[in-house]
C-alpha cells in the first residue's frame, strides 16, 4: 500500500495512536467557533447597571410599565368601553366584546379583556416591585424638581412614577372586583407561597391613598422643563387626581352603603365598606378641592380648564394652551381613530368604519343651549324633526350627526344616505357617528395625522368629583358645587343666561343637584371610559337599563325628512355584574381566593 | 459470515458411498434468481453433505429416498427428496420472513443477533420496504414495525411525511415524542430522515426498550428508530438499474352539492333564522341553477374538478453500483425522485409561471471501506439530496376549495365568455381560485443536504485480543431557502359579465364590469427569496470496542464511547445545541443461554443549567434462552427465549424557550413620546427562570418473549410499562398574581403501557412459497400528575386522562319543538340553553347539563371521546411466490382514536355544502324520522351547532380504519431468458392506499387527516406504481 511503512511504524508504536485522538479532539475544539452563552439576551444586571449614570436602561424598563396603561381606542375588540354602556352601540353586529359585556354574557371562565383584566395589572404591580427594589445600585446624576421647588434625585423620581403606576394598577383592579390580594413590594419566587387571601375593600383604599401621599413629593410638577420626552410621565397633579378619583370611588353607593348583597360572610368586606359613613364623601370632597385649591383655578392655576374642548385630546399639557391635561397614556401621531371611527360612506384618506354609533338616550342628554334639558327650556323648545338645533356645543364635537359639516360634507345618515348605506353589511345603527377625540376635520377632504392622546385624568373631572362629593355630603348643595357645574358650562358655550346661572335653577335639592351632576359627568365625559365605571358605583345600572338603548331612524323623501326614535336593544342587568367575576383559574388554583356573590 | 461458513463446511464434510448411489447435483438459486453460494446440504440423519460452489452449484451422492436438508442463512431450509434418475435437481429457496435464528439486526452502535438479543427490538429490511411507492421512508414503515405509530397527515408532494411515534406517546411536550433519530451513528432530523432515498438503506430499526435505548442516555427515551446505509461487498461490480413511474390519484374525493342543492339548503338557513326578507334566491333564482340555462349570470361550478386533475404523475429512478476490491469496498448510488401535484396548469403559456405543487429530489451517496492495513480500515461516506418543493404563493388550494366564504358554486362562472378570468361576486371581490393560480404566483423551496461521515478502526489486537479503537466525524449541513415568485390579487384583471345588460359599445358581448380592486394591465411578479434553515451539525465519536470468546462458551463484548454534538442554526440568533456524553454497553452470554446486557451512559446538553446538565442511565436486560439447554427438544420449537429489561432513559426536550433556567428580559413594544413620536425602546421581565430545570426521565420495564417453532412459525411479544417522570409542564397551578410567566418545571408524571409483536408463518405448499406476518402494537397512556388546579368539578379534570384527551360537550339529542316550548315557558323540566345570544330552536344540538344549573356553558365541558393517536395499530402481511412470480399485500389499520372536524372543513356557511349536509335536521326529517346527521343550518357562526364553539361529541368520530396500504405485484423473468450480460430483470407493479374501509366517510376525509383540522389537508394519494428493475 502506498505508505505502509508509516503504518508498519505506528503500529509499533502505540503512542501514535493516542496522539491521534488527541489530535481530533483538538481539531473539534477549534471549530467551535461559536460564542457558548446567549450573548445577546439581557438580564436583570443590564437593566439595573452600575454604570447607567443617565438611567437610560431604567427608563427603558419603565417604560414597558408605562406601556400596562389602559389606551381606550377602539381597545374593546376594536370598541370603545362605552359602547357597552348606554351611550352607544358597537356598528357589529356579530356579537363583539362590548355587546358581550353590555348583556351580561360572560362569567368566570369566560373573560372578555381587557374590561375583565386581572394578570395585566398583577404584571404591572410585579414590575413595578422590580424596578424599586433594583433601582437603588444605578448611579442616576439627573435631578429635577418637585412640586415645591426642592431638587431630587431622579432615582427617586423614577421610584415614585413607578409606585404611581402600582397604585394606579390596584385602583383599576380594586373598581373592577373589590377588595384584592395587596402585594407591597414582595417580588414573589416560583416557591413562595402564592395562596394570598383577598384584602378588604377598605384595606386597598387605604393602602392606595397612603402610597399616593408617600410619594407626591418625590414626582415632579407641571411644567416640567422637557415636555416633550417626559410630557407622559406621572406627576403630582396626577397623584392627586388619582387620590380624588380613589376617594370619589370609596364613597359611591356600591362600596359605601349600598354593596352587593351577599350572604357568605368572607363576601362582606371584599366587595366594599360593611358599614356607610357619609364623612366617605367628605374625604373625597377634600381631596378635590385640594386640589382645586393648590393647582387648579383658585391655587396657582396649573390646571385649569381648556377653552377649546376638541383640543384638550390633541395636544400636550401646555398652561395657557391645554391646561387641562392632568395624565395621559401617550398615543402616536397617526388617523387610526378617525379611520376606525369615522362615518361610513368615504373612502381613501377619508374613510370611516364607523365603528361607534352613539345612541338616542345620550343624544338626549346634552342640553340645549341654555342650559336646560330638552324640552325643559323655553328659550329653545326642542323640535323633534330638528333634534340637533340649538343645543349644548358638546353635541357636535362629540357626536356626528345627519346634517353635521364632516370632510367637507353635510353628513347624510337617513336611510339609505351617503353615510347611512342600506345593503351594505354594516350600516350605522343609530344614525350617528363618534365625533370626540378626532382632528378638526369639519371643512378638509380627508383625514391626516393627529396626536391621539388617551386622557386618564383632566381637570374637568376633579370639578365633577368635586361637586358630586360635596353635594352628597351636604344636605344641600353648595355655591361650591354650582360653580364646578358652572365652569364646565361656561367652558362649553352654554348661556350663560340673566341669572348667570348658566342653566342651573337657584336653591336646588340634593338630588336634583345629583341628577344634574351626573348629566353633566355623563356628556362631559362620554365615550372616556367613565361611563360604565360611573353607573356601576352609582348603583344605578339596573335602573339606567330598565329603558331600551334607542337610536334614530331618519327617512328622507323629496319634501321633507322624518326623524323618528326607534328602540333598538333590551339590557337585563343582574345585580351581580356590579363587580366582575374573578376568574376562575385563579379562584381554583388559590384555596384562599374568595369569589365574588354570585359568581 | 458466508465466507465463514464456507470454509468451515468444506473442511468439515465427509462424504461416503453406498451401493445404487447416484450423484445428484444442480443450482441453488433464490427466488430472485440469484446462485447461492455456501448453501449446506446434508442428508437428513446422517453426517453426509456438501456445500454450494461459487456459481451456486452443488453436487452430492444419495440414495433413493434420502431427504435432503437445504439450509441457508436468511433462507428457509428446504427438504428435498431425491428419485431415481432426477440427477439435475435445481433448488429454489425462499428468503426466510419470519424464523431466521440468525437474523442479525442493526442497534445502537453496532448489530446484535436476534437469538441473543435482551432488548425490544422492531427491524426491517430495505427488501421489505423497497415495494412502498413514496418518497418518504416513514411512510414505507407503516404496519410493518411492531411499536411503530404512524399518521399521515397531509398528502401535499414534498410535505407528505407522515409523523410517527415508537410505542405512542408518554410526553406531554409535543417535541418530547420525538423519537431518536439515527442514520449510520449519527443522529438526524425528521426532515433529514425524509429527505432520505429509501434504495440508499440497508436496513432500519426501531429500539423501544430501555436496554437498547439507554445507550443515547438523555435523548433516548422516545425510542429510537436506526437506520443503516447500504456498504460494498468484495466481489464483481454490481449494476442495479430501477425505473418506475406511478399516477398518483386522491384517496377520497371530496363531493359537494351544486348549486341548485346549495342555494336550497341556503335559503332554508336563512328561513330557519327568521331572516324571510333576505332570503337570497328567488324560485326563479332555483329554476336556473336547476335546469342550467344561465350558465354566466347563474354559474354551477364544482371547482375542485375544475382546479385538480384526477391524477398526477410521479416517478423515481435510481442507480447503484456496488462491489469490491481486496482492499477497497464501494457502494455508489444515484436516484431521482419527482412527484407532480394535482392542480391543472393554468400558467400563462407566455410566462410559464408554474403554481402547481410538485416535488423534486436528488439523492447521491457513496460509501466507501478501505482497508489500509491489516489493523487499520477507514470509510468515507459521502451523501447530498437536493430538493425542490413547489406550491402556489399566497394559498391552500384544497382550503380555498372548502372554504364557502371564499367560494360558492354559484359565485362566478369559471371562465367569462370571452374567455377572461371572472371574480366572485362577495364583499371582497375575490378572483376565482382557477384566475389566482394562474396569475398569483408561486413558492419553491430548494434545499441542500450534505453529510459527510469519516471513520478509522484500528484493531488493537496486539494490545489484547479483541480490542480495537474506532473514531467516527460526521459533519452535515443543510441550506433551505425560497424563491417567492408573485403577483398581488390586485395585479391583474378580472371581470364580471353581466349577460342581461345591454351595453351600447358591444351588444354582443353583453357587458364586463372590472373587479373593482383590480386594474386592467397585469403588473409584473415580484420575486422575494429568502431562508428558511441553514444548519450545521458536527458530531465526533470516539470508542473502545472489546468482543471476545472465552472458552467458546463465554461471549463478553463492551463498548466505551465518546460522543459529542454540536449543533448550530446558522439563520438564528441562539448559539449551538451542544451535547456530551460518555456510554458504556457490556453484554455477556454463557453458551447464548444466559444473557446480561449492561448498559450505561452518563450525557448532557446544554438545554440546562450548569449543573443540572449531565445525568446516568443506566439499564439491564437479561436473557435466558431456554431452547439452548441441552434438554430442551428442539425438533418442535427451534428457539424459546424470555428476556426483560429495565432501567432509565431521559428526554432532552424542553418547550419553548432552551434557556429555561434563565431568566431573560424580553423587549415590549416599545413606547412612543414626544410631539413628533419618537419610539422608545422599552423592556420588561420574561418568564421566572428555573433553576433546576432538568430532563425528562423514563423508567422503562420490557419483558419479551420469542419463540420459533417447526421451522415455519414465529412468535415475539412485548409487555412494557413506562413511567415518564419529571417531564416538563407549566405549572396550571400558580395563581396569576405572581405576575409573570413562569418557566416549565419538572412535575409531570404520566404512564405508558401496552404490548407489541407479530406472529409469523411460512410455508411451502408445491411450487409456492407462502408466508405471513402480522404486526399488532397497543400502547395507552395516562397522565397521573401534571400540576393541574383543582378543578370546581371532577369532570373538568384532565389529570388520569390520556395526554391529548379532547374535552367538550356531551350530545344528548336534537331540541325538538317539545323542548323549545317548555324552553319558551320557562318550564322548571326544560332542558338546559347555551349561554349565548341567539336562542335555541328546534333542531340545534342539545348538550348535557353536567352541573345542572340550566347553563351550557364551560363547566358542562368533559373528556369526550379518545385522543387523535390510535392507541391500537394492526399491520397484516400476505406473501407468496411461484416460479418467477411473487405477490405480497399489506393491511394496515388503525383503532381506538378520535376524530373530529371544524370549520371550513363541516361547518355550514363555512365549508362548502356537502352531502351530509343534507341530512340535516328539518322539522319535517325529524317528523318523519329520517336519519339526521346534522343540525338545523344557520347562517350565525356562533350559534351552539358551531363545532369551533361548542366541540362535542356530535362532532367526534371514533375512528378506526383499515386499509390496503400496498399491493405488490412481480415477476422475475428467467435468467435462461436474458443476455448473459443481464443478471437479473423483474418487472413489478405496485400500489399503495388502494382502498380504505373506515367510519369515517361521513366527513368525508382520510383517516389519517389531523383532528379538529378544518379539512383543508392536500388529500393524501393513492398511488399505482410500474417499475422495472435490471442488475448488470
Amino acid at each position: 500500500m502506498l505508505n505502509s511503512k508509516f503504518f508498519k511504524a505506528m503500529k509499533k508504536n502505540k503512542y501514535i495512536l493516542s496522539l491521534l485522538a488527541i489530535a481530533v479532539f483538538l481539531f473539534s475544539a477549534c471549530t467551535d467557533n461559536y460564542e457558548n452563552f446567549p450573548v445577546d439576551q439581557f438580564t436583570n444586571s443590564y437593566f439595573f447597571s452600575k454604570t447607567d449614570s443617565m438611567g437610560v436602561q431604567v427608563r427603558q424598563f419603565l417604560n414597558s410599565i408605562y406601556d400596562l396603561l389602559p389606551s381606550g381606542h377602539n381597545d374593546h375588540g376594536g370598541d370603545y368601553l362605552d359602547t357597552a354602556t348606554d351611550d352607544a352601540l358597537s356598528i357589529k353586529q356579530d356579537d363583539p366584546d362590548v355587546y358581550k359585556l353590555l348583556v351580561g354574557r360572560y362569567s368566570a371562565n369566560t373573560r372578555i379583556r381587557p374590561a375583565m383584566e386581572w394578570s395585566r395589572y398583577y404584571e404591572g404591580i410585579r414590575q413595578v416591585n422590580v424596578l424599586i427594589d433594583s433601582i437603588e445600585v444605578v448611579p442616576i446624576i439627573l435631578k429635577f424638581k418637585n412640586v415645591d421647588g426642592e431638587e431630587k434625585a431622579l432615582n427617586h423620581t423614577i421610584k415614585a412614577e413607578a409606585r404611581f403606576l402600582r397604585t394606579l394598577f390596584y385602583f383599576e383592579l380594586v373598581k373592577r372586583y373589590g377588595g384584592v390580594p395587596l402585594i407591597h413590594d414582595k417580588i414573589f419566587k416560583l416557591n413562595d407561597d402564592l395562596e394570598l387571601p383577598r384584602n378588604s375593600f377598605e384595606e386597598c383604599i387605604d393602602y392606595m391613598v397612603s402610597e399616593l401621599e408617600d410619594i407626591k413629593m418625590d414626582l415632579r410638577s407641571v411644567t416640567m422643563a422637557d415636555n416633550t420626552e417626559y410630557a407622559h410621565a406621572a406627576t403630582y397633579e396626577a397623584a392627586m387626581a388619582l387620590k380624588s378619583r380613589i376617594l370619589l370611588y370609596a364613597a359611591s353607593p356600591l362600596f359605601n352603603g349600598q354593596t352587593i348583597s351577599t350572604t357568605k360572610d368572607e363576601q362582606k368586606e371584599l366587595v366594599g365598606y360593611t358599614d356607610y359613613d357619609a364623612e366617605r364623601w367628605k374625604k373625597a370632597a377634600d381631596a378635590a378641592m385640594d386640589f382645586i385649591e393648590s393647582q387648579g383655578h383658585k391655587g396657582n392655576k396649573s390646571n385649569a380648564l381648556t377653552k377649546n374642548f376638541m383640543a384638550i385630546f390633541l395636544s400636550y399639557y401646555n398652561k395657557s394652551s391645554n391646561p387641562e391635561l392632568i395624565f395621559f397614556r401617550q398615543g402616536g401621531k397617526s388617523k387610526t381613530v378617525e379611520t376606525k371611527n369615522g362615518p361610513l360612506g368615504f373612502s381613501g384618506n377619508a374613510l370611516g368604519n364607523g365603528r361607534t354609533n352613539p345612541t338616542q338616550n345620550l343624544v338626549d342628554a346634552y342640553l340645549m343651549k341654555d342650559g336646560k334639558l330638552r324640552g325643559e327650556s323655553t328659550l329653545y323648545p326642542y323640535n323633534p324633526q330638528k333634534p340637533y338645533e340649538n343645543r349644548d356645543p358638546r353635541l357636535d364635537l362629540t357626536i356626528l350627526h345627519n346634517g353635521s359639516n364632516w370632510l367637507g360634507r353635510v353628513l347624510e345618515t337617513n336611510q339609505g344616505g351617503a353615510n347611512n348605506p342600506t345593503g351594505s353589511a354594516e350600516y350605522t345603527r343609530t344614525s350617528y357617528y363618534m365625533r370626540k377625540f378626532m382632528g378638526n376635520f369639519g371643512a378638509t377632504p380627508e383625514y391626516s395625522n393627529n396626536q391621539h392622546l388617551w386622557i386618564i385624568f383632566r381637570y374637568a373631572e376633579i370639578l365633577l368629583n368635586f361637586a358630586e362629593a360635596e353635594n352628597e355630603y351636604l344636605p344641600a348643595p353648595s355655591k361650591d358645587v354650582y360653580d364646578a357645574i358652572i365652569a364646565l358650562r361656561e367652558r362649553a358655550g352654554i348661556e350663560k343666561g340673566s341669572d348667570k346661572l348658566y342653566g342651573l335653577e337657584p336653591n336646588m335639592t340634593k338630588s336634583q343637584m345629583r341628577e344634574v351632576i351626573r348629566n353633566e359627568r355623563r356628556i362631559e365625559m362620554a365615550f372616556e371610559e367613565q361611563r360604565f365605571w360611573d353607573i356601576r358605583r352609582w348603583r344605578a345600572a339596573e335602573d339606567i337599563f330598565s329603558t331600551p338603548l334607542r337610536g334614530m331612524s331618519i327617512v328622507k323623501s323629496l319634501s321633507s325628512v322624518t326623524y323618528t326614535e326607534v328602540d333598538l336593544v333590551n339590557v337585563v342587568f343582574n345585580e351581580r355584574q356590579y363587580l366582575f367575576p374573578i376568574p376562575y383559574s385563579e379562584v381554583i388554583k388559590n384555596s384562599n381566593m374568595v369569589q365574588n356573590p354570585n359568581w | 459470515m458466508k465466507k465463514f461458513i464456507l470454509i468451515s463446511l468444506l473442511f468439515s464434510t465427509v462424504t461416503f458411498v453406498f451401493g445404487q448411489t447416484f450423484t445428484q447435483s444442480g443450482v441453488v438459486r433464490s427466488i430472485d434468481g440469484e446462485e447461492l453460494i455456501g448453501v449446506s446440504i446434508i442428508v437428513k440423519g446422517t453426517t453426509k453433505g456438501t456445500i454450494t460452489n461459487f456459481d451456486g452449484e452443488y453436487s452430492i451422492q444419495v440414495n433413493p429416498g434420502d431427504k435432503l436438508q437445504f439450509s441457508y442463512v436468511g433462507f428457509v431450509m428446504r427438504e428435498i427428496t431425491s428419485q431415481v434418475g432426477k440427477t439435475v435437481v435445481d433448488v429454489e429457496m425462499a428468503p426466510d420472513q419470519t424464523t431466521n435464528l440468525e437474523e442479525v439486526v442493526v442497534v445502537g452502535y453496532g448489530q446484535a443477533k436476534r437469538l441473543t438479543m435482551t432488548g425490544s427490538v422492531s427491524s426491517v429490511s430495505v427488501r421489505e420496504i423497497q415495494a412502498v411507492p413514496t418518497s418518504n421512508i416513514q411512510n414505507t414503515l407503516t404496519g410493518k414495525l411492531p411499536g411503530f405509530f404512524s399518521q399521515q397527515r397531509s398528502g401535499q408532494p414534498g410535505k407528505d411525511a407522515s409523523d410517527f411515534f415508537i410505542r405512542g406517546i408518554s410526553s406531554l411536550n409535543d417535541d418530547g415524542n420525538k423519537p431518536l433519530i439515527i442514520v449510520d451513528d449519527v443522529q438526524y432530523s425528521y426532515d433529514q430522515l425524509q429527505q432520505i432515498n429509501v434504495n440508499e438503506i440497508e436496513s432500519i430499526s426501531i429500539l423501544k426498550d430501555a436496554s437498547t435505548t439507554a445507550i443515547y442516555g438523555i435523548k433516548g427515551a422516545n425510542g429510537v428508530l436506526v437506520v443503516k446505509t447500504r456498504r460494498g461487498e468484495t466481489g464483481e461490480p454490481s449494476i442495479n438499474l430501477r425505473v418506475e413511474s406511478g399516477l398518483q390519484t386522491p384517496i377520497r374525493k371530496p363531493v359537494f352539492l351544486n348549486s341548485y342543492q346549495t342555494a336550497l339548503l341556503v335559503n332554508e338557513a336563512y328561513e330557519n333564522d327568521g331572516l324571510i326578507s333576505e332570503i337570497p334566491f328567488s324560485t326563479d333564482d332555483l329554476e336556473a341553477f336547476r335546469d342550467g340555462t344561465d350558465p354566466y349570470g347563474h354559474p354551477d361550478v364544482n371547482w375542485y374538478n375544475e382546479v385538480f386533475n384526477p391524477v398526477a404523475l410521479q416517478g423515481n429512478v435510481n442507480l447503484d453500483v456496488s462491489g469490491g476490491f481486496k482492499n477497497l469496498r464501494y457502494f455508489i448510488t444515484g436516484g431521482y425522485f419527482s412527484q407532480n401535484g394535482l392542480v391543472k396548469n393554468f400558467s400563462d403559456p407566455l410566462d410559464a409561471v408554474n403554481t402547481n405543487y410538485f416535488y423534486r429530489r436528488f439523492n447521491y451517496r457513496t460509501n466507501l471501506d478501505f482497508d489500509v492495513n491489516d489493523n487499520l480500515n477507514m470509510r468515507l461516506d459521502f451523501s447530498t439530496r437536493f430538493m425542490n418543493i413547489n406550491e402556489p404563493g399566497s394559498m391552500n388550494a384544497t382550503g380555498e376549495i372548502y372554504n364557502f366564504e371564499r367560494m360558492t358554486p354559484y359565485s362566478a362562472p369559471v371562465l367569462n365568455p370571452d374567455g377572461s378570468y371572472a371574480y366572485l361576486d362577495t364583499k371582497d371581490f375575490r378572483p376565482t381560485l382557477n384566475a389566482r393560480l394562474a396569475n398569483e404566483g408561486y413558492k419553491r423551496s430548494r434545499r441542500n443536504d450534505i453529510n459527510i461521515l469519516y471513520g478509522a478502526g484500528y484493531k488493537l489486537d496486539f494490545v489484547t485480543k479483541g480490542l480495537s479503537a474506532n473514531l467516527r466525524m460526521a459533519y452535515s449541513t443543510i441550506d433551505e431557502n425560497f424563491r417567492r415568485v408573485s403577483r398581488g390579487s390586485s395585479g391583474y384583471p378580472t371581470y364580471k359579465f353581466h349577460p342581461d345588460a345591454v351595453d351600447p359599445l358591444d351588444i354582443e358581448a353583453g357587458y364586463y364590469t372590472i373587479n373593482p380592486n383590480q386594474v386592467y394591465a397585469y403588473s409584473t411578479y415580484g420575486i422575494t427569496s429568502g431562508v428558511d434553515q441553514a444548519l450545521s451539525d458536527l458530531n465526533i465519536q470516539a470508542s473502545f470496542n472489546y468482543a471476545r470468546v472465552f472458552n467458546i462458551n463465554h461471549d463478553v463484548n463492551a463498548m466505551l464511547l465518546y460522543n459529542r454534538q454540536s449543533r448550530t442554526h446558522e439563520n438564528s440568533a441562539s448559539v449551538p445545541n451542544n451535547f456530551e456524553g460518555y456510554t458504556v454497553k457490556t453484554g455477556y452470554k454463557y453458551k447464548n443461554k444466559y444473557l446480561v446486557d449492561v448498559n450505561l451512559a452518563y450525557n448532557g446538553t446544554d438545554r440546562f443549567g450548569k449543573d443540572n446538565r449531565f445525568g446516568l442511565f443506566p439499564a439491564i436486560g437479561l436473557g435466558y434462552t431456554i431452547s439452548e439447554e441441552d434438554f430442551f427438544p428442539n425438533e418442535t420449537v427451534q428457539m424459546l427465549k424470555v428476556r426483560g429489561s429495565y432501567g432509565l432513559v431521559g428526554s432532552d426536550a424542553a418547550p419553548g424557550d432552551r434557556y429555561l433556567y434563565r431568566q431573560v428580559y424580553e423587549m415590549g413594544g416599545g413606547y412612543y413620546f414626544g410631539e413628533n413620536p419618537q419610539k422608545y425602546d422599552s423592556y420588561r421581565e420574561g418568564a421566572i427562570g428555573n433553576n433546576n430545570v432538568t430532563w425528562e426521565k423514563a423508567k422503562k420495564l420490557d419483558i419479551g418473549f420469542d419463540v420459533v417453532a417447526l421451522n415455519r412459525l414465529s412468535f415475539t411479544i412485548d409487555f412494557f410499562h413506562d413511567i415518564r417522570y419529571d417531564q416538563l409542564v407549566t405549572r396550571y397551578d400558580i395563581p396569576l398574581i405572581l405576575g409573570i410567566g413562569v418557566s416549565p418545571v419538572n412535575v409531570a408524571r404520566t404512564q405508558n403501557q401496552g404490548f407489541d409483536g407479530s406472529l409469523g408463518y411460512q410455508e411451502r405448499i408445491g411450487q409456492v412459497n407462502f408466508n405471513t406476518n402480522l404486526v399488532f402494537s397497543y400502547a395507552k397512556n395516562k397522565v397521573l400528575y401534571k400540576a393541574e388546579a383543582q378543578q370546581r368539578y371532577p369532570w373538568l379534570a384532565e389529570t388520569g386522562k390520556s395526554i391529548n384527551q379532547p374535552f367538550g360537550y356531551k350530545f344528548i339529542g336534537f331540541y325538538t319543538p317539545d323542548d323549545i316550548a317548555l324552553i319558551q315557558a320557562e318550564d322548571s323540566n326544560a332542558p338546559a340553553v347555551p349561554n349565548t345570544d341567539t336562542p335555541v330552536q328546534a333542531g340545534d344540538l342539545k348538550y348535557q347539563d353536567l352541573n345542572g344549573d340550566g347553563v351550557i356553558d364551560d363547566f358542562d365541558k368533559t373528556a369526550i371521546g379518545k385522543p387523535n393517536l390510535p392507541t391500537t395499530t394492526l399491520g397484516w402481511t400476505i406473501g407468496a411466490n411461484w416460479k418467477g412470480f411473487s405477490l405480497s399485500l399489506l393491511f394496515q389499520g388503525s383503532f381506538d382514536y378520535s376524530f373530529s372536524i371544524v370549520g371550513t372543513g363541516i361547518e355550514s356557511f363555512k365549508s362548502q355544502f356537502q352531502p351530509v349536509h343534507q341530512k340535516r335536521w328539518t322539522l319535517d326529517r325529524f317528523n318523519s324520522g329520517e336519519e339526521i346527521d346534522f343540525p338545523r343550518l344557520t347562517t350565525i357562526p356562533s350559534t351552539v351547532n358551531s363545532a369551533e364553539g361548542y366541540m362535542s361529541d356530535f362532532w367526534l368520530i371514533n375512528a378506526w380504519y383499515t386499509r390496503l396500504k400496498t399491493v405488490d405485484i412481480s415477476y422475475q423473468l428467467p435468467k435462461r431468458n436474458l443476455p448473459a450480460y443481464i443478471n437479473s430483470m423483474k418487472f413489478y407493479a405496485n400500489a399503495y392506499n388502494l382502498f380504505t374501509i373506515t367510519n369515517y366517510n361521513k366527513y368525508q376525509q382520510d383517516p389519517e387527516i389531523r383532528t379538529n383540522s378544518a379539512g383543508d389537508a392536500y388529500m393524501n394519494q393513492r398511488v399505482f406504481n410500474l417499475g422495472v428493475q435490471v442488475s448488470f
